[in-house]
C-alpha cells in the first residue's frame, strides 16, 4: 500500500467504478465498430477494454489483499495486480494513440509532432535507471518511471482531444479533453507521491473524475435528440 | 485539423449521405435530390438505391412522381448512427 491508512480500500472502490465506465465506453465503440465497421472505432474498443481489464485486475488484487491483509503475500499480490494495470494501460493507450496516427496517415494530415509524445515515452522507458524489460520484472506499485511512461501517453492523447475539441468547440469533446486532461494530471500526481501520501489520495479522485467525465460524455452522445 | 474528411467516402458514408437527404427531405425525396445532395452519379445513385431497399431502410413510393422515404428500420439506423458519429467526433475520429 502507497497511499495513507485511512484510504486503503477506497483506492480499490474507485478502481473498480472506473473499470465499469470503461467497459461501457468499450461497449459502445464496439456498437459503433459493428454499425460501421470504422477501424478507429475497434481501435477505441480495443484500447477501453485493455484499460477496463487492467483496472479490474487492479481493483480486485487491492481488494484481495485488503481482505488478506494478515497473510504474507499481500505485496505480492497488489504488486502483480499493478504490474498487469500498468501493461494493460500502456496498450490501451498506445492503442489509441496508434488510432489518432492512422487517421491522421487516412487523412493526410500526419504532422511530425504526432511522433513526439510516444517517442519521448519510449525514450523515457530506456533512458529509466532499470532496463525497460527488467522494469516490468520488478514493478513496483505506482513505480514513478512507469507512471512517467503513462503521463506521456495520456499526454498525446490529451494533446489530440484538447485540439480536436479548439476545432469543434463542442461541449462532449469538451468532455473527453477534460477526461483525458483529469487521467493526464492524476499520473503526474502519482509521480509526485513520494512529496506527500495526500498526493495518492487526489491522484485517485482524479481519475475517478475523468472517467465520469467520459462517462458524461457518452450519456449525452446516446442521450441527444 | 481533426474535422477534415477522407479523401474517398466509404459505402456506410455514402449510405447514410443518402439516407440523410431522404430524412432531410421530410422523408419523401426525388432521385434528382437524392442524387445533388448525396454528391453521386446516376449509375452508382441507382445502384446505391437498390442496395438500400435490398437492406429494408429506404421504399420506393410511386405516386404521380417516383419518391424514396426511409422505413422504421432505416429511421432507427440513422438515430443508432447519429449516436455513434457524436461519440466517435468526441473523441476526434472521423466516420
Amino acid at each position: 500500500m502507497v497511499g495513507p491508512l485511512w484510504f486503503v480500500g477506497f483506492d480499490s472502490l474507485m478502481q473498480f467504478v472506473a473499470f465499469i465506465i470503461a467497459v461501457v465506453i468499450a461497449y459502445q465503440a464496439f456498437k459503433g465498430y459493428r454499425i460501421t465497421k470504422q477501424r478507429t472505432l475497434l481501435y477505441l474498443h480495443f484500447s477501453f477494454a485493455l484499460l477496463s481489464a487492467g483496472l479490474l485486475i487492479d481493483s480486485l488484487a487491492g481488494f484481495l489483499g485488503l481482505l488478506s491483509r494478515a497473510l504474507r503475500g499481500t505485496l505480492v499480490l497488489t504488486v502483480v495486480g499493478y504490474s498487469i494495470y500498468f501493461i494493460a494501460q500502456a496498450l490501451a493507450y498506445g492503442i489509441l494513440i496508434f488510432a489518432y496516427v492512422s487517421q491522421a496517415r487516412t487523412l493526410s494530415a500526419t504532422s511530425p509532432s504526432l511522433w513526439v509524445a510516444p517517442a519521448l515515452g519510449f525514450a523515457t522507458l530506456q533512458a529509466a535507471p532499470i532496463p525497460a524489460i527488467k522494469l516490468l520484472g520488478r514493478l513496483v506499485e505506482y513505480h514513478p518511471v512507469a507512471e512517467i511512461v503513462l503521463l506521456f501517453l495520456v499526454f498525446y492523447i490529451t494533446v489530440q482531444t484538447g485540439l480536436n475539441y479548439s476545432a469543434t468547440k463542442d461541449r462532449n469533446a469538451l468532455l473527453v479533453f477534460l477526461g483525458f486532461l483529469l487521467l493526464a494530471l492524476s499520473h503526474l500526481l502519482f509521480i509526485l507521491m513520494p512529496f506527500g501520501a495526500l498526493l495518492f489520495v487526489i491522484g485517485h479522485v482524479l481519475q475517478l473524475l475523468g472517467f465520469a467525465s467520459l462517462l458524461a460524455m457518452l450519456l449525452r452522445v446516446t442521450t441527444a435528440k | 485539423m481533426m474535422q477534415k474528411l477522407p479523401k474517398y467516402r466509404s459505402q456506410m458514408r455514402i449510405y447514410v449521405d443518402i439516407m440523410r437527404v431522404i430524412q432531410r427531405e421530410d422523408n419523401h425525396a426525388k432521385p434528382t435530390r437524392i442524387l445533388y445532395g448525396a454528391n453521386l452519379s446516376h449509375d452508382r445513385l441507382v445502384k446505391y438505391l437498390e442496395e438500400l431497399r435490398t437492406l429494408g431502410v429506404i421504399e420506393e413510393v410511386v405516386e404521380d412522381d417516383r419518391f424514396y422515404k426511409l422505413t422504421q428500420k432505416g429511421i432507427e439506423f440513422m438515430n443508432q448512427f447519429r449516436a455513434i458519429e457524436r461519440f466517435a467526433a468526441a473523441f476526434g475520429f472521423v466516420i
